[in-house]
């Protein structure tokens, strides 16, 4: 059972959010960055995922299904935004030092999950501006004790300014 | 072939998909999103972390589902929507399955819920879904 903190009687549970981690939500945590959607790469994605839609690969099939050109992948966007960083700047575990760590008092973060909100197909020669807001920090007590659960939503516009995707990746936190 | 939204009723079920990920597969997919994470790819490392093999990426089994949805809407439908909760890690050269069930039609638009388990039943990613899907001519 989760239950939100402070709902329970008794007394609070130690915090595990700093009040100037807490401070940041709502603050830009990445970008704006912008990246041109190619083909070669969104196929490498649609290759690695084994999904071999022809709307990826093939322009006719796309103009038959309605688009205005090849499709990229719906969830491709975000690592087409994703930029080259040099094997120096990774850690122990192998992922990428954080650009602004979110400071915790916990041991590890893990994947929690993931929404989206596709607005419009992302195309082929599509220019994406990409932005990483802290979304929330909420403290949870669940069954193996308190965890934060973490939100960064990150707003994908087209070269036209039109938003064509957005998503809230959830970072589970203990 | 394409689903139109007359095909379509509140509780059908959607035809079951059986996933199942190599490691080649990791490995390519952690080259093809720039994920250097080494649970994915370096046995010895995962196990220091407590998993029991190298595990399958929590996003790799979301764009499953995303195709999942989009495979079943056929090529004019379209994903307007889809998320996921990853409650639990999968292994490589295990067999998953992704199934989905209509909950709500609203016009053109289709909600589902959408999930991946074991063969035996046990949830890994609960998620949810909506499509427009074409009306037919």
């Amino acid at each position: 059972m989760t239950i939100d903190q402070g709902t329970a009687g008794g007394s609070a549970p130690p915090s595990l959010i700093p009040a100037h981690t807490m401070a940041l939500v709502g603050s830009l945590l990445r970008g704006p960055v912008t990246a041109e959607i190619t083909a070669k790469e969104a196929q490498r994605y649609a290759q690695a995922v084994g999904d071999l839609n022809p709307v990826y690969f093939d322009e006719a099939a796309a103009r038959a299904a309605g688009h205005d050109g090849l499709v990229a992948p719906p969830t491709f966007v975000q690592y087409a935004l994703v930029q080259g960083r040099p094997i120096e700047e990774t850690r122990t575990d192998g992922l990428f030092k954080g650009d602004i760590p979110l400071e915790l008092a916990v041991q590890r973060t893990m994947f929690g999950g993931e929404e989206w909100d596709f607005l419009a197909p992302v195309l082929v020669g599509d220019r994406i501006t990409a932005e990483t807001r802290l979304a929330s920090l909420d403290q949870k007590e669940g069954s193996k004790g308190p965890f934060v659960r973490i939100t960064r939503e990150t707003t994908y516009r087209n070269q036209s300014g039109d938003v064509v995707a957005r998503t809230r990746q959830i970072g589970i936190a203990r | 072939m394409q689903l139109f939204i007359d095909d379509v009723a509140v509780g059908q079920e959607l035809p079951v998909v059986v996933r199942n990920a190599s490691r080649v597969q990791l490995f390519m997919y952690s080259a093809a999103t720039w994920n250097p994470h080494r649970i994915h790819y370096d046995v010895d490392y995962a196990r220091f972390e407590g998993h029991p093999d190298v595990i399958v990426h929590g996003p790799l089994q979301g764009a499953w589902l995303s195709q999942y949805v989009t495979d079943w809407a056929g090529p004019q439908g379209r994903i307007l929507g889809l998320s996921w909760q990853n409650r639990a890690s999968a292994l490589p050269e295990l067999d998953y399955e992704f199934r989905g069930r209509v909950t709500a039609i609203e016009g053109d638009v289709v909600s589902l819920d959408v999930w991946e388990q074991t063969p035996e039943g046990a949830v890994l990613m609960p998620g949810q879904a909506t499509v427009r899907l074409p009306t037919r001519s």
